[in-house]
């Protein structure tokens, strides 16, 4: 029942000019979804448009977003497990890769604990904006339109930590990889997140201990997957750049974690 | 020698007729009715006169006259007797609507069958319910609940599609319809929270309850309705417990 769900198109590979089209296989089997039929109008102005070279190029960038919900139960306990506590993760953190079709790609997330996937980022971040509303309630600051701010901050939160790995994927020589991958790897900052609010509305001090065991995970695990995706997707190897670039995006969760926790009405600290 | 022209004969309200050439029989009928529509009127225009009782109407309306509520006529429209009646034709089935109310108040039991046709009135009914009771409590939330049972859709909708694969057949009608009507707990809950202290731990612990009635009553309906959803209830469960609570924090603070 799984197989031929549309595998993610392309471990990546320097483009050469004779691509098979990929949207073949992107929008197959397309349902009466209205996602899908925009992405398939969408795609198929592309098509009709441009060169191959583009093509190709935007299937790298903007991949079949169906890849990322192919989830289950399993799946999600799991990846809850690997991002909470990274350490813990015994094992590798390379995704799996299977030949489809001619071409390498990675297997979904159902039979990949480390693939990213984008239903946990999207119920978190939920979460987080309902949690976070919750907070405000119960320091009688509620109102709906603070709750309409608080989504904007999560999603300003989320773009920020979304451009700090594209720019460490560019500064690094290539910023090949999908962007819904990066959307994904961002977006599992607001499970820690969330559960940190949930601590901080049983007992206020625990935040302070949540918030930093919350960043330092993230910065964990950030740090294991981009180190994974750099060792696929650039060519040269630049050790001591790519040191420092990964403890930056470590460090930096720190700042960006503690403005998406602090839950007042001043949207600026 | 004067040019003959085949003029209609205008009629000035002060004179009588001028004189008229030989333009072929003018049938005029006068109006009995006591307002008299201006004579400068020409005959050749349509001119509407809304008399009740007149038999003069202009020539080009024939089924006017006989018909007063119909005005203008939307020419070759049925009979007033025969238009079927108006919450029929605006498709507004208030039995239909009483039984899925009467369905939801079940948490135990789902039965999906009810709503395999989606409407929207008992949902707009349950919205404005909802906004009433806020409103009550000093909350003029009407436009934050459409925007967001909106918005709470959308969320849904692309979940539900986006978990269920190639097979997932929610559509966004079907998808507010069942949202609107799973609304009901979080409207009895409103209703409630008018009679018990703001912030307490009873309209807590009550919020938990009939979050959770309306969490299970959804997560059942569009599991049953739309395909693929077995597999997937856990995951479905919590997109509408997420969408609830965004409501209740309406309702508690």
């Amino acid at each position: 029942m799984y197989d031929n769900l549309g595998a993610q198109s392309g471990v990546p590979r320097p483009p050469n000019s004779a691509q098979p089209n990929p949207f073949g296989n992107a929008f197959y089997g397309a349902s009466s979804g209205f996602i899908r039929g925009g992405l398939g109008a969408y795609g198929e102005k592309i098509l009709g448009s441009s060169s191959e070279y583009v093509q190709s190029n935007i299937s790298r960038y903007f991949s079949d977003p169906q890849y990322y919900f192919q989830v289950n139960d399993h799946y999600v306990k799991n990846k809850l497990k690997v991002v909470l506590f990274p350490f813990l993760h015994r094992g590798h953190w390379t995704r799996i890769t299977e030949p489809v079709g001619g071409r390498l790609s990675y297997k979904p997330p159902i039979y990949d604990i480390n693939a990213p996937d984008l239903y946990i980022p999207f119920m978190a971040f939920g979460t987080y904006v309902v949690l976070a509303g919750l907070s405000l309630g119960l320091h009688g600051k509620f109102s709906p339109e603070a709750l309409n701010w608080l989504f904007v901050k999560g999603v300003v939160g989320w773009t920020f930590q979304v451009a700090l790995l594209k720019m460490t994927l560019f500064s690094l020589g290539s910023g090949e990889a999908p962007l819904l991958d990066i959307v994904a790897y961002a977006g599992y900052t607001f499970t820690g997140l969330s559960f940190a609010i949930l601590g901080k509305l049983f007992w206020g001090y625990a935040y302070y201990f949540l918030l930093p065991w919350t960043c330092l995970c993230m910065g964990i695990f950030l740090v294991k997957t981009m180190k994974r995706v750099l060792f696929a997707e650039v060519r040269s190897y630049d050790s001591s750049r790519h040191h420092y670039l990964l403890l930056f995006i470590a460090l930096a969760q720190f700042p960006l974690l503690i403005w998406l926790g602090n839950i007042t009405l001043n949207w600026l600290v | 020698m004067a040019k003959e022209f085949n003029v209609p004969p205008v009629v000035f309200p002060s004179g009588g007729n001028p004189v008229t050439p030989a333009s072929g029989p003018q049938q005029r009928r006068l109006p009995t009715a006591p307002f008299q529509p201006p004579r400068s009127s020409n005959p050749g225009l349509p001119f509407l006169s809304f008399d009740v009782n007149s038999a003069a109407a202009s020539t080009s309306f024939s089924a006017a006259p006989q018909f007063p509520s119909t005005i203008g006529g939307g020419g070759g429209s049925a009979n007033f007797d025969d238009e079927p009646p108006l919450l029929e034709e605006l498709g507004i089935n208030t039995k239909q609507i009483y039984q899925k109310t009467l369905s939801i108040l079940n948490p135990f039991r789902i039965n999906h069958y009810l709503h395999e046709d989606a409407d929207l009135s008992g949902p707009f009914l349950f919205l404005m319910a909802f906004g009433l009771f806020q409103l009550l409590a000093g909350k003029l939330h009407f436009g934050i609940i459409l925007g967001w049972v909106t918005m709470a859709s959308m969320f849904l909708y692309v979940v539900f599609n986006m978990l269920a694969g190639k097979n997932g057949n929610l559509d966004m009608y079907k998808c507010l319809s069942l949202i609107g009507y799973c609304m009901l707990p979080i409207v009895m809950l409103s209703a409630l929270s008018l009679f018990l202290p703001q912030g307490g731990m009873a309209i807590m612990v009550i919020t938990g309850v009939f979050v959770i009635w309306s969490t299970r009553v959804c997560t059942g309906l569009v599991v049953e309705l739309a395909n693929c959803g077995d597999e997937h209830r856990g995951l479905i469960a919590y997109a509408c417990f997420l969408i609830y609570m965004l409501f209740s924090l309406l309702v508690i603070f």
